[in-house]
């Protein structure tokens, strides 16, 4: 990932080199998402026994990403957790940018993508699928109204004057109307209710994407109560270390006050990752022991098969065990550079993650000999993403850092940022 | 945190009422209809059921090729499947076999999960899938215990679009959704074994039997009713019930509760 937002000092150099990867990887993305449209799922490597591929895995990844950012920011605005208040428009504006990324990639992955709106029309209230559809709505609506609230005192500092950008930011602030301290008032009691309500919905959102695969009992990997409380933790470390490393990286706010803010996140996320191990080694624990073969082969497959890397090296290595250490260690721990790599590691492993719940509980088929009975590239056993899964899952993550540059240059975020430092500072969450 | 005032024990209980309620509500309305969505369709006195004598199969899978040829079913689409498996050591082996359609369970996973409903349980009991309804997000195939549904691709046997073969339509839903055109359904969407009913006359009665009870040479698939204790195999005319009572039926994973309709006679 390239850091060409706002590092200070960074040489105009790198930037440059920056934002022509990202425009490249932009546009060759979006020529395999045409070429995707073009052939429909035909160009995917998805099969009959892995219907769900690196798709869903980046879908579940970016809704998990967006619900743990919320939840964060709703230890400032419901909690009132001061020390992380200068983090709360940036947790936010990050959690509705990673949730059009998840419904993105979610409707790259149907076979008619023209269809969305059946979910709605002919709602199935004994799907779990249908159910998540109807709390992603309700949770962007509370996203994008708790972000408006944050960001409309700025908003409005924008719009003074008579230049076009002023008159585009009058537009924005809903005309220049004076945002006194009655309206401050009123706008925290807002965000705070808006918070109340969004959390159970960002419970429902990320806990039942879990539940989506939870319930699934064909497929004894998935099948486990447990699977739904994972899938939160891990959302509370993915959305807490991309807070980390953005902060790190991209915050206005001066050095000072840049530090201890991410510090406090940092040691908020590896705890969360810690938790996260825990619960992993208690359903493993408890599967081996067991020892029924259908329930093992998930993990086996995990641990031991073709991509047992993914699980050491990414998922436990790099996403959890040397971020903790980083952020444990007495100078990597107070250095903005070493926690942002923490920060960036985590949000890396838990693709690891992600890919390691989606891909492996599938590959063993339903009866062991499914795959000779047909002999077809789509009853093949295994599976390994095509070269237009990868490029169109590129795509999304490029748009969605484009997206994130141009968003931290149109929106006031850093004023947002600084103000809320500032309200933190004279203490005070009315 | 303030002393505790009876306002704040108030709202406390205000918000905690306000959340049991709206928990208790969404559990009504989901564990209404957890056995997924149910439309007419067919002969509601019916439960259409097949029993395959494991014992007479002799695996020439004759059934697989019926059923390809009778719904046209596309490379990597497979409705009915044969499944095989080796076991033992030289020389002591052996090659078992057995013929898997669609289970048309009674609770079935797939029309459970499906978001749309596109997936229902027909009144005789037959799964359908509605192409039109369907969006093509595979949870079913995720779902299904059995492995008996297929996403169509869009592969082909013959690339050249003008290829005769092409142009022979699926009979299958009565042909609704004719010649096979790119993009359209049923490409992209989750296709499945329907017990051929579109052999079924205005009544819902079989006209003929499904093609793999058709084509079947040694009698092993038995298909009808299981609903009326005296019914008949449609094909070779044998009791269904006798059949069932005479040997030890099995279903396939039982455990899961999906209560398939496919009856197994055990070959030894």
């Amino acid at each position: 990932m390239d850091a060409s937002g706002n590092i200070s000092p960074l040489d105009r150099t790198w930037r440059v080199v920056g934002w022509a990867l990202l425009i490249v990887a932009a546009v060759v993305g979006l020529w395999a998402m045409a070429w995707r449209f073009r052939e429909g799922l035909m160009v995917t490597h998805m099969t009959q026994h892995v219907p769900w591929g690196l798709w869903i895995s980046l879908y579940i990844y970016f809704i998990g990403l967006s619900a743990g950012s919320f939840l964060l920011s709703t230890l400032i605005y419901v909690f009132g957790v001061k020390r992380f208040e200068a983090a709360g428009p940036l947790a936010l504006l990050q959690a509705l940018g990673c949730l059009v990324l998840g419904m993105f990639l979610i409707w790259v992955d149907l076979g008619h993508p023209e269809r969305f709106l059946n979910v709605f029309r002919y709602w199935n209230p004994s799907s779990v699928l249908a159910w998540e559809s109807a709390f992603y709505v309700a949770y962007a609506a509370i996203l994008a109204v708790e972000l408006y609230l944050v960001l409309r005192p700025s908003l409005a500092a924008r719009a003074q004057g008579a230049s076009r950008g002023a008159r585009f930011y009058r537009a924005l602030a809903r005309g220049d109307a004076v945002l006194d301290e009655a309206w401050k008032a009123r706008a925290a009691r807002w965000l705070k209710w808006l918070g109340i309500v969004g959390i159970p919905v960002a419970i429902g959102v990320h806990g039942g994407t879990g539940a989506i695969f939870a319930v699934v009992k064909s497929r004894p990997s998935w099948y486990t109560g447990i699977f739904p409380i994972v899938f939160l933790v891990s959302a509370l470390a993915s959305g807490g270390a991309l807070l980390t490393f953005l902060t790190a990286v991209g915050s206005g706010l001066p050095r000072e006050k840049r530090l201890p803010l991410v510090q406090g996140l940092a040691r908020l996320t590896v705890g969360v990752v810690a938790l996260d191990l825990l619960l992993i080694l208690s359903e493993v624990l408890v599967v081996f022991y067991g020892g029924i073969p259908h329930h093992v082969a998930g993990w086996h497959e995990t641990f031991f098969g073709p991509f047992w890397w993914v699980f050491w090296f990414v998922q436990i290595g790099l996403g959890a065990l040397v971020p903790i250490l980083l952020v444990a260690g007495r100078r990597t721990g107070s250095s903005l550079g070493w926690l942002a790599l923490a920060g960036f590691l985590i949000v890396f492993g838990i693709i690891g993650v992600r890919l390691n719940i989606v891909i492996p509980a599938q590959v063993e088929p339903q009866f062991a000999t499914l795959p000779e009975a047909y002999h077809h590239l789509r009853f093949a056993r295994g599976y390994f993403p095509s070269v237009n899964e990868w490029l169109v899952g590129l795509c999304a993550l490029a748009l969605g850092l484009i997206g994130y540059l141009v968003a931290r240059r149109v929106l006031p975020l850093e004023e947002a940022e600084r103000e809320a430092a500032a309200h933190a500072a004279e203490g005070g969450v009315s | 945190m303030a002393t505790d005032t009876p306002t704040d024990r108030r709202r406390f209980l205000k918000i905690l009422g306000g959340a049991t309620a709206c928990t208790a509500t969404a559990t009504t309305l989901a564990g209404c209809t957890v056995s997924g969505a149910r439309r007419p369709g067919g002969n509601p006195a019916r439960r259409w059921g097949m029993i395959i004598d494991l014992r007479r199969c002799v695996a020439c899978k004759a059934c697989v090729v019926a059923c390809k040829n009778e719904n046209k079913t596309p490379p990597g689409v497979a409705y009915g499947v044969f499944i095989e498996e080796e076991r033992g050591s030289f020389p002591h082996v052996q090659k078992t076999g057995f013929f898997r359609p669609c289970m048309q369970c009674a609770n079935s996973s797939c029309a459970q999960v499906c978001p749309t409903g596109a997936t229902y349980h027909r009144a005789d009991g037959i799964v359908a899938v509605d192409y039109d309804k369907c969006i093509g997000c595979r949870y079913c195939i995720a779902a299904c215990p059995y492995g008996a549904r297929s996403f169509d691709y869009g592969h082909d046997y013959i690339e050249e679009s003008d290829n005769a073969y092409n142009g022979i339509p699926s009979s299958e839903y009565g042909a609704a959704y004719g010649v096979r055109k790119k993009g359209a359904s049923p490409i992209g969407n989750v296709r499945k074994c329907t017990f051929c009913l579109h052999l079924q006359d205005e009544h819902g009665e079989y006209r003929e039997p499904p093609a793999c009870c058709r084509t079947c040479m040694g009698r092993a698939i038995h298909f009808g009713d299981l609903a009326d204790p005296e019914a008949r195999c449609v094909a070779h005319g044998e009791k269904m019930q006798e059949l069932l009572a005479r040997r030890a039926p099995y279903r396939l994973k039982e455990e899961l509760g999906n209560e398939p309709a496919v009856y197994y006679l055990p070959a030894s």
